[in-house]
Parts: structure tokens; C-alpha cells; sequence
């Protein structure tokens, strides 16, 4: 504390309204506003089109299928597959049905009608909830007409009709992460991502910050490490209070399912935080130009979620992606969190997997002292202005 | 004062600034490698499984054997009790577990309707996904061959049998991007933001390293610093667009439907808009690295706002409206509808308008802040005559 008495943060912070509200207001807000985004949470009602050329009781009777779903809302009447096409194309539409022409006689003379439905595959997770949805559709249909065939022959018990109608019935349970909601699960990785990038940016603030009130000189001689975790010892709590708030948020407000304990986790945020402030460091000192750190930062934590493996899987991914993958701290994180959150697995198991991989970090951690005394070499040499 | 001059003297101010030569031209470059890095296997396949076969009959072997040969599920591991596969689950061994359940043969035969269950990881949506797909896919035929069998056991001739099985069948056909790939589903969408981002950085951090100091951006009237930067960074973004949408797509694979001409279109009022904010930022904030500050962290709020990943129609309306004020929206909403699904300009008009109508408003913001840092930086050094 007295060695840094003359280096006091509260006089940055005063002179630099950035940096607070980097620390403060900027973090929640991206937060709250990509849970505003997915609020929703389930994706309803997407809408489709139907190309009817039967226009029977029959016919109608699947497109009901398909506007039951919660998925879909079938509010696009087509008469002609042009007019459907370009309805598709102009986005109006994520898909459309075709009903082919004889589709009642061929049903009667058991000749199955192949019913079509186009959709938009481009954008995937729209294209996957309209393909598990059409299915659904399809099969609730088929059982209908199956079990109506079967008591029309006579068999008037509906449900041996239903049985003989039915073949293997299919239970899919969700291994961890029971509700399946895609937007949370997006929501609880995309945030510490975001958390990431501006522990990281914050880092370069601060530390430009401290370089522009007192300079290199104050701010690093004698003993640099002391100093630079003193100075970092300032503005970790801020970021430890972001991270326990997204968890608390999530967790305990929001009342999302949490299978383990959010204990192993503070702990792993407190290392990620580090690791991050490092990664920070380690850009700032390499140029002591806070514009090329932040275009460093950048590149670094950009495209981090894309990496994290939470959408795409880190098993599909190949060696020059998994080794970017594992120098960005923010995915041993998330790894942590999954298997706290969703596994729930005991402390142990998650640290023994979580810390070893942060080690690492030890390693541009001294490349930033390394790069500190470079850079008092260097000031030196040119007999620097402080 | 020659124009010409000007232009060389901007031209000049951008490419011997390390940062901005850094930022625009090694950014554009190392993202389009860096990004899609991740995805280069476009398909989640061969999830690993463990199976549980409490039935042991010949079908449900031959059932092992069809989910072995989805393309999306792999068996590795089997289990003799639920407790054990989830073991094999938590030390990583497996991420999904299918169990067959016992007399699921006798079942199938007499009529009944046995349960097959299956579980993935669905903390990790695609792998659950696939796990999903492929168990259901397997599933499926064994329960058409067993309904099949059933119909002929019945005495009903087999080839109509086979038809019966259905009595009506669905043909789902995924279009534009009929790989379900996800390379093809996020490149072309973030290629358009790393272009806005980079050029807005570019424009701004050029504009704030001219704050507080004399040089060729005070000598001349706004209107023309303003324009010759912005056909100075059009210029060489659309340069650098060519290689994202002619190059990159070509070497990923990626659909290239939209017509040159139509690209060149919506190129300009989204690169116009695009400056007149790096601009105004530049002239705003206080210090040029804020620039970079403010583009870095507002990425992932306009990326997840696009639209591409998550529909508009489950978003908040007012969310729409307030990313609708910046350029990257549109133009992702409707690069992906020219390039990706084949639209005419007809039916991006709205997006082109709008596109339009951001580089107006941009533009006056852009001007007005400009002009007054000029002045600024004017009165800072010496007192100099205004024209």
C-alpha cells in the first residue's frame, strides 16, 4: 500500500470516464442487451406457406397439423409454386408445404402421396426447429389416417387401432440441460464471452490509463511484478463482481436449472480473470500503444465464441482451431461452467480438468515482465521524458 | 488546391499509419482465415455412444449395427446399467447413450410399441442434435422393417406392404444451404460485420490520431476531407470485399448467387455508411483507441441481432428498430438473400433504402462532428484562417 501511494487509481479513475464506465455501466448493458435479444427464449410461430393443389378436408387437415405445431404458423396461401418460391426467396417465408394434386385418392388406394416441404436451411437453427416440427406434424398426421383406415376396415377400438397404427415409439430425453432452451443455453455462453473482451479491454484502459498520469517509469520500476499486480489487484474486483453477477443472475434470478454449485465456479472465474488481465498486459507492453493493443485484443477475443465449442463441437473442430481454442482463456472457462451447471460435477472433478490448462498462463505472464523491462530499456536509451 | 493532391496526401496519411494498414488489411485477412476455422468440417459426425441392450435379441443387434452406420453416431462403448453409462459419460468417454429396452423384440413382434430411449448432451445443442438425428434416423427404419414384416405376416404381398407402411410420405428438403452446413450459415453473415467493423475502425482511428494537431485534414473544408475519405476507404474497401466475397466464398465453397452488379450496389450505401460512422467516432472520442474500444464490444450485440441466428420474429420489436440504425443489419439481411438464396433487387429494396437512409443520417452526423474537431484541432495549434 505505501509503495503505491503516489500511483493511486482512484486519481485515474477520476480523470478517465472511459475507463469507469468500462468497468461499470458498458458490461451490463451488453449483457442485459443480449438477453433481450433471446428473452423470448423459444422460437414460436415461424412462418410458413402452403401450396395446396388438393384443397380437401383431408389436405387442410395436415396444414392444421402443421399450424398446431409451436413451432409453425402456416399464414401463406399459395396458388402457384412461383408465387411460393418468391415468397421464400423474399424471406416472407422460412419453407412452404406442397400438397400434391390426388392426394385423397391416393391415401384411399393406399398409394402413399409424397408431400414436399421446402425450407430455409441457411439459417440453421431455423431449419432444424421447422424439421423437427414438420415431422411431428407429419407423424401425428399418418397415426390419424392409419388408425381411421383401420376402424373403417372395422377394427372399432380406437386404441388397438392406434396400437397397430404405431410402430417403435421413440423417447428422447435430453441428457443435462433438461429444458432444452436454446436461447438460454446461447445467453449463458455468449455472456461470459462478452465478458472476456472486456476484462481484456478494460486491462489496456487501465493500464494506458496509469501510462498517460504517471508513466512507465512510476508505474514499473523496481520490482515490476509487485507493482503490476498491485495496480491489477486495484480493478480485479471489478471484474470478479461481473462475473458473479451474470452467475447470480442466471442462476439464482432468472432461476435457470443448475445442477452443481456455483462455489467451484467463483473460483474458476477469479483465475479466469487473471488470465485475462495477463492476455491484456501482455498486448499493452508489447507496443505500449493502447490503439495496436486493442487491435491485438480484438483479434485475440473477437471470434471467441465461434471457438468456445458451445454450438459447433470442439471434437469436429481441427488441430489449428483447437489450438487457437486452448489459448483463449474464456473456453476452459466455459468448459467449468457446463460441467458445474449441467453435469453437475463434484469441485474436484471440474478443477482437476479447469486448472492445469490455466498454467499456461504463467507463460505471457512473463513475457509481459520480459517485455516491461524491454520497454524501461528502451525509454532508457532514449533518455525518456520522465 | 488540387484535388488530386489531397487525395494523395489521404492516401498516404492511410497507408503509412501502422494501425490502420494493421487493422484494415491484416484484420480482413487473418478473420477470413481465423473465423471459420472452427467450422471447416461443416458437419458435426460420428458422435461417440454408449448402448445399453438390455434385450439381446438378434433385431436389436441388428439395430446396433444400423445406428453404427449413421454418418452422425458412432458406438463405442457399451453398458450394462444406466448408472455405468453415465459414468462413461461424465469422465468423457461418450456423449449420448442409447438404450434399448428389454423384450423390445417380442414387442415389436406382437404389436406392441416398445420405448427405445435415447439421450445426448444437450448442453452442446448441435451434438445433441446430431446424436438426436441419427438414433431417430435408425430407429425409424427398424420400425418400418418391423411394421413391414408385421403387414406381410398379416398376409398383405410385400411391395404393398412397404407402401402401406406410410400413408403419406414427407419430403423434407433443406434449401439454400443443403448441407446444413455451418460454415456456409456463418461466414457469409460475419464477413459483412468484420467489413463494417474494420472499416470503422480504419476511418476512426485515422480521424482520432488527427485530433490536437496541424496537418492536411485542417487546411481544407470538411466537405471535401469528408469525401475524399470516404472515396479513399470505399475505394479500397470494396477492394478488400472482392476478396471476401469472390475469393474467401470461392475457396470455402461457398454459394455465390448474387450478380457482381448487384453486389456492387449494395456495397456502396453499406461501405458509405459504414466510413461516415468510423468518422464520427473518430471526431467524437476523446482518444483513438476508444474507437477500437467501441467496435470490439458492440460486435456481438449486432451479430446476434442480425437476424441469421436467431428469428426476428422472436425478437423484441424495439431491439429490431434500434439495430436497424446500423449498417451491418441490413446489409447481412440482405447480402444472405441475394448471395445466399438467389433474391432479385426487387426484394431487398426495403434493406437498399434503408441502407440508404443510414448513410444520410450518418453522413450529417459525420460532417458536423468532423467539421467541429477540425476546428478544435485548428484553435490548439495556431489561429488559422477558416474558409
Amino acid at each position: 500500500m505505501m509503495s503505491t501511494s503516489n500511483v493511486s487509481q482512484w486519481q485515474v479513475l477520476k480523470h478517465d470516464r472511459w475507463l469507469v464506465s468500462s468497468l461499470t455501466w458498458i458490461p451490463v448493458l451488453l449483457a442485459l442487451s443480449i438477453w433481450w435479444i433471446f428473452s423470448q427464449g423459444i422460437a414460436r410461430d415461424l412462418p410458413i406457406g402452403v401450396l395446396d393443389l388438393q384443397q380437401s378436408a383431408l389436405s387442410r387437415q395436415l396444414i392444421r397439423e402443421f399450424d398446431a405445431t409451436s413451432t409453425l404458423k402456416v399464414n401463406h396461401t399459395f396458388t402457384d409454386i412461383n408465387e411460393a418460391k418468391n415468397a421464400f426467396i423474399g424471406n416472407e417465408i422460412y419453407g412452404y408445404l406442397v400438397i400434391p394434386r390426388n392426394f385423397d385418392r391416393d391415401i384411399a388406394i393406399a398409394n402413399p402421396p409424397q408431400v414436399t416441404v421446402f425450407y430455409n436451411s441457411q439459417y440453421i437453427l431455423v431449419g432444424k426447429l421447422i424439421n423437427s416440427a414438420a415431422l411431428q406434424a407429419h407423424g401425428t398426421f399418418n397415426v390419424q389416417i392409419a388408425a381411421l383406415k383401420q376402424m373403417a376396415k372395422g377394427n372399432s377400438n380406437q386404441l388397438s387401432a392406434l396400437s397397430k397404427a404405431v410402430g417403435v415409439r421413440t423417447q428422447i430425453t435430453p441428457l443435462f440441460n433438461k429444458n432444452s432452451n436454446y436461447a438460454q443455453f446461447l445467453v449463458s455462453a455468449i455472456v461470459p464471452a462478452l465478458w472476456q473482451i472486456s476484462i481484456v479491454v478494460s486491462t489496456i484502459l487501465f493500464l494506458a490509463a496509469n501510462y498517460r498520469f504517471y508513466g512507465l517509469q512510476k508505474m514499473a520500476t523496481n520490482n515490476p511484478l509487485r507493482k503490476l499486480v498491485t495496480m491489477s489487484g486495484f480493478y480485479l474486483p471489478f471484474f470478479i463482481m461481473q462475473g458473479g453477477a451474470f452467475l447470480i443472475w442466471f442462476y439464482y434470478i432468472l432461476n435457470w436449472p443448475m445442477e452443481g454449485s456455483l462455489l467451484p465456479l467463483f473460483f474458476a472465474q477469479l483465475v479466469t480473470v487473471i488470465a485475462c488481465m495477463v492476455m491484456g498486459a501482455l498486448f499493452f507492453f508489447l507496443t505500449l500503444d493502447p490503439t495496436r493493443a486493442m487491435s491485438f485484443a480484438g483479434a485475440f477475443s473477437a471470434p471467441s465464441f465461434a471457438f468456445m465449442g458451445v454450438t459447433f463441437p470442439v471434437t469436429d473442430m481441427t488441430q489449428v482451431a483447437e489450438i487457437w481454442r486452448s489459448l483463449l482463456p474464456i473456453s476452459h472457462y466455459i468448459e467449468a461452467q457446463i460441467s458445474q451447471v449441467s453435469y453437475g460435477a463434484t469441485a474436484w472433478q471440474t478443477m482437476s480438468r479447469f486448472l492445469p490448462s490455466m498454467l499456461g498462463y504463467l507463460l505471457p505472464l512473463m513475457l509481459t515482465l520480459l517485455l516491461i523491462k524491454k520497454q524501461l530499456r528502451k525509454m532508457e536509451d532514449n533518455n525518456g521524458p520522465l | 488546391m488540387g484535388l488530386f493532391k489531397l487525395i494523395k496526401a489521404e492516401l498516404k496519411a492511410v497507408l503509412s499509419h501502422p494501425v490502420i494498414v494493421l487493422t484494415v488489411f491484416g484484420g480482413v485477412v487473418f478473420y477470413s482465415f481465423l473465423y471459420p476455422l472452427p467450422y471447416t468440417q461443416q458437419i458435426p459426425q460420428e458422435q461417440e455412444i454408449t448402448v445399453i441392450n438390455n434385450d439381446n435379441s438378434q433385431l436389436s443387434r441388428q439395430l446396433e449395427r444400423m445406428v453404427d452406420a449413421t454418418t452422425q453416431v458412432k458406438i463405442v462403448k457399451r453398458a450394462h446399467s444406466i448408472a455405468q453409462a453415465k459414468e462413461q459419460f461424465l469422465k468423457g468417454d461418450v456423449r449420448g447413450i442409447l438404450l434399448i429396452p428389454k423384450h423390445f423384440n417380442r414387442d415389436l413382434l406382437l404389436g406392441k410399441s416398445p420405448t427405445l430411449s435415447y439421450s445426448g448432451d444437450a448442453s452442446y445443442f448441435l451434438v445433441y442434435g446430431t446424436i438426436v438425428e441419427g438414433l431417430a434416423k435408425a430407429g425409424g427404419t427398424i420400425a418400418a422393417q418391423a411394421k413391414v414384416s408385421r403387414l406381410v405376416i398379416d398376409g398383405i404381398p410385400l411391395e404393398s406392404a412397404t407402401q402401406q407402411y406410410n400413408q403419406v410420405t414427407l419430403n423434407m428438403k433443406p434449401t439454400f444451404n443443403p448441407s446444413l452446413g455451418y460454415l456456409n450459415y456463418v461466414v457469409p453473415a460475419v464477413f459483412v460485420l468484420i467489413l463494417q467493423q474494420t472499416l470503422i475502425m480504419g476511418v476512426g482511428v485515422l480521424g482520432g490520431s488527427e485530433k490536437n494537431s496541424d496537418g492536411y485534414w485542417n487546411k481544407h473544408s470538411t466537405l471535401s476531407i469528408v469525401a475524399v475519405r470516404c472515396f479513399i476507404f470505399v475505394g479500397i474497401y470494396y477492394l478488400l470485399a472482392l476478396y471476401y466475397f469472390g475469393f474467401s466464398f470461392e475457396y470455402y465453397g461457398i454459394n455465390k448467387l448474387a450478380s457482381p452488379l448487384l453486389l456492387l450496389a449494395l456495397l456502396a450505401p453499406f461501405l458509405l455508411s459504414s466510413t461516415f460512422i468510423g468518422i464520427l467516432l473518430g471526431a467524437i472520442l476523446p482518444r483513438r483507441e476508444l474507437v477500437t474500444f467501441v467496435v470490439l464490444i458492440s460486435s456481438m450485440p449486432l451479430i446476434f441481432s442480425a437476424g441469421f441466428i436467431w428469428p426476428l420474429e422472436s425478437m423484441p420489436q424495439p431491439m429490431i428498430w434500434l439495430s436497424n440504425f446500423f449498417p451491418c443489419i441490413p446489409a447481412i439481411q440482405s447480402f444472405l438473400m441475394v448471395n445466399q438464396m438467389g433474391a432479385e433487387f426487387s426484394q431487398i429494396s426495403s434493406q437498399w433504402q434503408l441502407l440508404w437512409l443510414q448513410t444520410l443520417g450518418w453522413g450529417i452526423l459525420a460532417y458536423f462532428s468532423y467539421q467541429h474537431a477540425q476546428n478544435r484541432s485548428g484553435s490548439v495549434t495556431f489561429d488559422r484562417d477558416k474558409k
